[in-house]
């Protein structure tokens, strides 16, 4: 089916497919697939399982431009195997990252140092529940390629997560999600290391219900996540939103870029460990409690008031120690 | 002193009265053994409410069903698909088999494990029931280990008239949601069965104990008069209730809005119809949201879809705020809707007290002689066109679809859906001869591959293996092939209704059936004929395409949407939430 770029702009980010996500998040006409579903490069690890495949392997991998930047983009589908990496899908993901460092190695061999305005960005389009159990341990290897290629691009790459379709980022995506340098979510998105089913299946159902998904969102929801500081912008559910957003980031200088990312260094663990420290210390039980300690009125009105307000009513966590 | 005074001066028998009264006692004798059984189990058993009250605490419940029961009761459980009397069901399931033992189970559910731990631990053996969704592959097991006999698998409004009958129940546990200390029931919105399993119970002296939410001094309505029912206990835990009609409008595919699209032309708008029943699959629910975008494209607002037989599915709140819906009957309510309810006096059956009372029986008699068309969906059509829910594994019963999903043939009122079906109806003829009978519309939205890629269309449904495993004298059919007047896949539509004979209904099923091995085998000068015929009708021969379509055309694409139609009156259970 034909793909109206226009019409991607004001689509659902949350409904879209990987494949929409991807070629609306960059400027119209300028998205190339590498290995679409016209390659047929499938898991060889579902045919032996006598699973259902698909021809793009659950994963829409390309690169396009905003402006004069080169735009890599990683789109996952939450469809297929609620999105899970595995051999194939994971070495898409890991080679485009490769690509956009070599990309940004050629630049500088060609202008001596990377001109801001070409700098080549990384975008992740999460939506995934971590690794695809029928190919485990080809699923971690990509997770540890990723997360190599992530340690490369660092402060030569801008690296934009999004996490705003249905399945979130989980799992070993969860930390994927959080290593990259921006975080962007709609109301939708999700961040979590466990499933809330796990939870509720390790530690029961009094500690964390998981058909409760009221209370699965305010706690690995965007606008508590975004409470938290581990969102960095919460925008409407537009792709064209978000791809306004990716364009304001592009024009930043990778230093400026570099103040938002979340993991990494000495003083962000200690910073996360604050965060662990006050939450015990003041025994919060609900993300509710954080918000009330936080200043915030009306606190279950929260989850249910219109984005614009809660941007204005919202009182977050200051970052740095 | 003054109600004494009264009752003396206006209701005291006369003279001639008593003595008729004594004579009808001393006839009495020796026909009244049920009437004296319960005697003498009250007599027991009132021991267990508090002092001029009918409440029995929380904790009394299992010593109060010992003091009742006697081994070998027939006992209904109130629970359906939606709404249930788990307290009850589990304090049946903690009573000491050796007191209490080889009951027989009536109950329209089987849904909670605690209906099965009562098989489990000896204290029932036979069950007669309707439905059991959620545990039926554990009702296989069961059965298949002798620990379940099964007297027969019904259709709802089938078991309620065989309590009146062959199978009157002796106890019945049902749930409320408030009670007086006197024992009237208010049973709000999700009233459901409760009046029809009390009565059946009440007036062959049975016992009837209800769970309830709460006790208020006075109820809302009253429901059920408090001298139909011997006790009540308040719950610390409200009763359960299933939020079975949601579907999450996130989780609607093109293919399902297309088979949505074709159903609207080649269906509900050929056929004019205006009284319908949906089933609850995801190809309903598409059409519900087509209403206020395609169908008002269409100019079909007004002479389609204003009368349902329905429970209160959040999807029609968009064609009801558009001004489609003229009036719902429901079976039961849906978590969450009570508040835009209680908005639509108008549309809802909303009592005196400006709450809904739903009701299973009229609502299942609305949904056979009241509507001109069913539509629903199936797991397995078979090459003749019977359909089926039940595989292998799995006994998931009937629930009231078939009750729906059926020809009404006592029926007598016109309507012109019901007479153009009938006109068309290919064997009619043969074997009534010319005259307009009337026939209700029966249709299936299917896609041609179900959950996990399964085939719908079949050889042999799985029904009949079941049969065998279960040793039924008849296999689960939901319903016949020759109350099927339409099946729609996304290949098409195949008027199934207007074949002369059995061959011609097997190519119609072929040419809609995809690349199921039922549908590779249609022919395609059979399919031509067909379509020529008007017996069958692909997308083009209605002007649709795949490519219009789309989710952009669902007026609802999520449940957060629907809140939003809603003005914020539908409260989203938590389950559906993504916020």
């Amino acid at each position: 089916m034909r793909v109206e770029w226009k019409e991607l702009q004001e689509k659902s980010f949350y409904q879209a497919t990987a494949r929409e996500r991807a070629i609306g998040l960059v400027d119209e006409g300028t998205f190339r697939e590498f290995l679409g579903p016209r390659d047929k490069m499938v898991s060889p690890h579902l045919i032996v399982l006598g699973e259902a495949v698909e021809f793009d392997d659950g994963i829409t991998v390309g690169v396009g431009k905003i402006g004069a930047h080169p735009v890599f983009v990683v789109s996952q589908e939450g469809k297929f195997v609620g999105g899970a990496l595995g051999e194939v899908n994971g070495a898409k993901m890991a080679y485009t990252f490769k690509l956009a460092m070599d990309c940004y190695e050629a630049l500088k061999e060609k202008y001596g140092s990377v001109p801001e305005d070409r700098k080549p960005i990384v975008i992740v389009s999460y939506d995934s529940g971590g690794v695809r159990l029928h190919e485990s341990n080809a699923g971690l290897v990509a997770h540890s390629e990723c997360m190599e290629m992530f340690w490369k691009m660092q402060n030569k790459v801008p690296n934009i997560s999004i996490t705003a379709s249905s399945i979130g980022a989980y799992g070993a995506q969860g930390f994927v999600c959080m290593s990259g340098d921006v975080v962007l979510a709609n109301d939708y998105g999700r961040i979590g290391l466990t499933g809330p089913e796990v939870i509720q299946q390790e530690v029961g159902k009094d500690e964390f219900d998981a058909s409760d998904r009221a209370l699965i969102w305010r706690t690995m929801g965007a606008r508590a996540k975004y409470i938290m500081g581990d969102v960095d912008f919460l925008l409407p559910d537009t792709i064209g939103a978000f791809r306004e957003q990716v364009m304001q980031i592009a024009h930043m200088p990778m230093a400026e870029i570099a103040k938002y990312r979340h993991l990494g260094t000495p003083d962000l663990v200690e910073e996360n460990l604050s965060v662990v420290k006050l939450a015990g210390e003041k025994g919060f039980n609900d993300s509710k409690d954080y918000w009330k300690y936080m200043g915030m009125k009306d606190v279950e009105d929260i989850p249910e008031m219109p984005q614009e307000k809660f941007l204005k009513i919202a009182k977050r966590r200051q970052r740095g120690i | 002193m003054e109600d004494n005074f009264v009752q003396n001066i206006f209701f005291s028998p006369s003279k001639k009265e008593t003595k008729t009264h004594d004579r009808i006692d001393k006839a009495k004798k020796g026909w009244d053994k049920t009437q004296q059984d319960t005697a003498e189990r009250m007599a027991k058993a009132r021991g267990f409410a508090k002092p001029g009250t009918k409440i029995v605490d929380e904790a009394d419940c299992v010593a109060l069903l010992e003091a009742v029961l006697r081994s070998g009761d027939k006992v209904n459980i109130e629970g359906d698909n939606q709404k249930q009397a788990d307290f009850l069901a589990a304090c049946l399931a903690k009573v000491d088999p050796s007191k209490v033992n080889n009951l027989h189970m009536v109950q329209s559910s089987l849904a909670l494990q605690d209906h099965l731990n009562v098989f489990k631990k000896g204290i029932a053996s036979k069950l007669d029931f309707c439905y059991s969704g959620p545990v039926a592959a554990d009702l296989a097991n069961m059965v298949t280990q002798g620990k379940i006999s099964i007297g027969a698998i019904h259709t709802y409004v089938e078991l309620y008239a065989r309590t009146y009958l062959d199978l009157k129940p002796k106890v019945a546990l049902v749930a409320a949601n408030a009670a007086d200390k006197y024992g009237n029931l208010y049973t709000g919105f999700n009233t459901e069965e409760t009046p029809t399993v009390v009565e059946a119970t009440k007036f062959r002296d049975g016992i009837v104990i209800a769970q309830v939410n709460e006790i208020v001094d006075k109820v809302p309505r009253v429901d059920i008069p408090g001298d139909w029912v011997d006790f009540v206990i308040p719950t610390t835990e409200p009763f359960y209730i299933e939020p079975l009609f949601t579907r999450d409008p996130a989780h609607i595919t093109e293919s399902q809005i297309f088979i949505g699209m074709m159903a609207l032309m080649g269906i509900y708008s050929a056929y004019d119809i205006k009284a319908l029943n949906h089933g609850i699959g995801f190809n309903t629910a598409a059409v519900e949201l087509l209403l206020p975008t395609f169908g008002e494209e269409m100019g079909l607002k007004g002479k389609i879809c204003s009368h349902w037989a329905l429970n209160p599915h959040p999807t029609l709140i968009p064609a009801i705020e558009s001004g489609w819906v003229d009036t719902i009957m429901p079976f039961g309510s849906e978590v969450g809707m009570e508040n835009y309810i209680m908005s639509k006096p108008d549309i809802f059956p909303v009592g005196p007290d400006g709450t809904m009372r739903s009701n299973r029986v009229m609502g299942q008699l609305a949904g056979h002689y009241a509507i001109d068309a069913f539509f629903g969906s199936t797991l397995q059509i078979d090459q003749y066109g019977n359909s089926a829910a039940a595989v292998a594994g799995r006994i998931p019963g009937f629930g009231g679809a078939p009750n729906m999903a059926c020809n009404a043939p006592g029926r007598k009122h016109a309507t012109p859906g019901w007479l153009k079906a009938s006109r068309e109806d290919g064997m009619r003829k043969d074997l009534i001869g010319p005259i307009d009978r009337g026939r209700k519309l029966v249709i299936q939205m299917v896609e041609t591959f179900g959950e996990g890629m399964a085939p719908v269309f079949v050889e042999k449904l799985d029904a009949f293996e079941l049969q065998k495993q279960a040793n039924f004298p008849i296999p689960p059919i939901m319903v016949y092939a020759d109350n099927i007047t339409h099946i729609v896949t996304e290949e098409g539509i195949a008027y199934v209704h207007k074949c002369k004979t059995l061959k011609e209904r097997m190519d119609a099923i072929k040419a809609v059936a995809g690349y199921t091995t039922l549908g590779l085998a249609a022919d395609d000068s059979a399919t031509n004929k067909l379509r020529k015929e008007g017996i069958v009708a692909l997308p083009e021969d209605l002007n649709l395409s795949f490519n219009d379509a789309k989710r952009s055309k669902l007026s609802a694409k999520s449940i957060a949407d629907l809140v939003k139609w809603s003005g914020g009156l539908y409260d989203a259970p938590p389950r559906f939430r993504n916020w």
